[in-house]
């Protein structure tokens, strides 16, 4: 893998030699997170980051975002380093995070607001997205009235209505059913279909990862670097709700699987 | 056929209703009655007249001052002095918290102080301020609204700072400026505590008026309700405290109003708008 300096513009994201350290305790040596981490987001792809809790998946995230510089190295954005708060990405953060004083449509509408598009045009372009997740019907409800999927939906609804480019997806389903997650990956396959963006999604979930990327990368543990990057080229549309039943998933997912399980400690049945 | 059965079962809902609201204010009278009951005969009997009064006496007695026009000029001026120590604290409460939660460094410099000041009894300020201010309505006003400045205050200001960091960062991502932030995410999420501490200095307002008036007046309620004891007249002291209590039910409806109104959002408060609909 050859990371260059300047990622150009071939590349939605761009991991350049990030390193990355907290403040330890008092008297304590900082605590390294990332060691030298290098990686991209081609665009119109989508790569999962996979790798085992703590490892600070959810960091790299941070950065793209911009709310967080990294220690060392420097991330790209459509080849433009991030240096401030990152307002044209897409964000869907673990929780919702819905506002819980706005209905489900004014927090659709949120971003539109914050940029000045006119109400009337707000309102149209936040049905469109509403529509998109199959949320209508539930506009004027107020957060605490939905469950927790369909405040997953208005999550990704307020993401896609202000269209981002690319889009950042910090283990949005880890707090679903299984069910309901099942559901919600397939439904964001379709959409993200539609919409044609480059999107970084972290998980802990191999199958997860396996069945909505193009390319998986695989992290150590603490300090992390990139143990691998698979790429995953099962045709699309994938059947999210019976992965095994589709050719060459078992071999994608064993493929990640024997990297990733050198990390994990387990302990092999006798 | 079934339009008018939904009529018909519409308009048992709403009787019902009614009948119910109704059986529900009469549980709530109840324990108020018992207690008017109580005292009316244990006046005389168990305890002197001349210490407790009695509630007719005071029913006649409250008449009489309203009829005859004697309570005017005392309920204006503390009712003024209400409304405007209250106005004044509460919003000094919100500016100022919310300027120190929204900065914290300036709040880790200024805080002690404050904490200092609020630690101060505000009653044993009350000679200080009519020497400061005079014995008309303004040592009233700064007594009471230093009292309610400081509930509000710190409501405000643990309101800000409770904030999720995650929903700010969230909204920065989204495209908030700061303007946008304050607007959207920070006044909206203290508007829980701001209430609360608007809730919290009503009675702390009525305190802070009365003790002002009881330390060195020209007019007011709190000067009523002294003459009337310095002079034995049980029925005026109770008559006095019996407008008080209306004049803190008052705003204290008020302050539910507005909270109805400002945290429509909130589940609990949602059950009473369902119910007012």
């Amino acid at each position: 893998m050859n990371v260059v300096d300047d990622p150009g513009a071939q590349n939605a994201l761009s991991f350049n030699a990030i390193r990355q350290s907290f403040p330890g305790l008092a008297g304590e040596a900082p605590l390294p997170v990332l060691s030298d981490i290098s990686f991209h987001v081609p665009r119109g792809r989508f790569v999962s980051v996979i790798g085992p809790s703590g490892c600070g998946k959810s960091t790299l995230i941070q950065m793209a975002a911009g709310l967080l510089r990294p220690t060392g190295g420097r991330v790209f954005h459509n080849g433009v380093n991030i240096t401030g708060v990152n307002r044209t990405i897409g964000f869907v953060p673990q929780q919702a995070q819905l506002l819980p004083w706005k209905t489900m449509i004014e927090n659709v509408e949120f971003p539109l607001l914050l940029r000045g598009v006119k109400p009337a045009e707000r309102r149209a372009r936040a049905q469109e997205a509403i529509d998109k997740v199959d949320l209508s019907g539930f506009e004027s409800h107020y957060s605490h009235q939905l469950s927790g999927g369909m405040q997953k939906r208005v999550s990704i609804a307020r993401m896609l209505v202000y269209k981002p480019d690319t889009i950042l997806m910090d283990e949005p389903f880890g707090a679903l059913d299984a069910q309901t997650r099942m559901v919600m990956q397939h439904d964001l396959q379709v959409m993200l279909a539609s919409e044609g963006a480059s999107v970084l999604f972290v998980t802990h979930d191999i199958t997860e990862a396996v069945m909505l990327s193009d390319s998986v990368i695989i992290m150590s543990r603490r300090p992390a670097r990139v143990l691998a990057e698979v790429s995953i080229d099962l045709p699309r549309p994938r059947d999210m709700f019976e992965p095994h039943t589709i050719p060459g998933f078992a071999e994608a997912y064993d493929r990640v699987w024997s990297i990733f399980r050198s990390e994990l400690n387990v302990k092999r049945a006798a | 056929m079934s339009e008018q059965l939904t009529a018909h079962a519409a308009g048992t809902r709403s009787l019902r209703r009614t009948l119910m609201s109704f059986g529900r204010a009469l549980l709530l009278a109840a324990p108020g009655a018992v207690m008017l009951c109580g005292w009316q005969f244990a006046s005389g009997r168990l305890v002197r007249e001349a210490y407790i009064s009695k509630p007719t006496d005071i029913a006649r007695r409250l008449y009489e001052l309203f009829a005859t026009g004697e309570i005017w000029p005392s309920l204006k001026v503390t009712g003024q002095e209400l409304v405007l120590s209250y106005v004044i604290g509460v919003a000094s409460g919100l500016l100022i918290g919310y300027a120190l939660g929204r900065s914290p460094r300036v709040a880790r410099i200024v805080e002690p102080y404050v904490m200092a000041f609020y630690g101060i009894p505000k009653i044993a300020l009350a000679p200080l301020f009519i020497i400061w201010f005079g014995i008309g309505i303004w040592s009233k006003v700064v007594l009471a609204g230093t009292m309610v400045f400081f509930l509000v205050f710190y409501n405000v200001y643990a309101g800000v700072r409770a904030i999720d960091r995650e929903v700010v960062n969230l909204a920065l991502v989204l495209g908030a400026n700061e303007r946008q932030l304050s607007r959207h995410i920070y006044l909206p999420a203290a508007a829980p505590f701001l209430l609360m501490g608007m809730r919290m200095a009503i009675p702390y307002a009525v305190i802070g008026v009365i003790v002002g008036e009881f330390t060195s007046s020209t007019a007011g309620l709190g000067l009523f309700i002294n003459y009337a004891s310095s002079t034995y007249d049980p029925a005026s002291v109770f008559a006095g405290i019996f407008i008080l209590l209306a004049f803190v039910m008052i705003m204290n409806a008020l302050a539910s109003r507005l909270e109805r109104r400002l945290l429509r959002w909130r589940p609990s408060a949602q059950g009473v708008v369902q119910e007012a609909t």
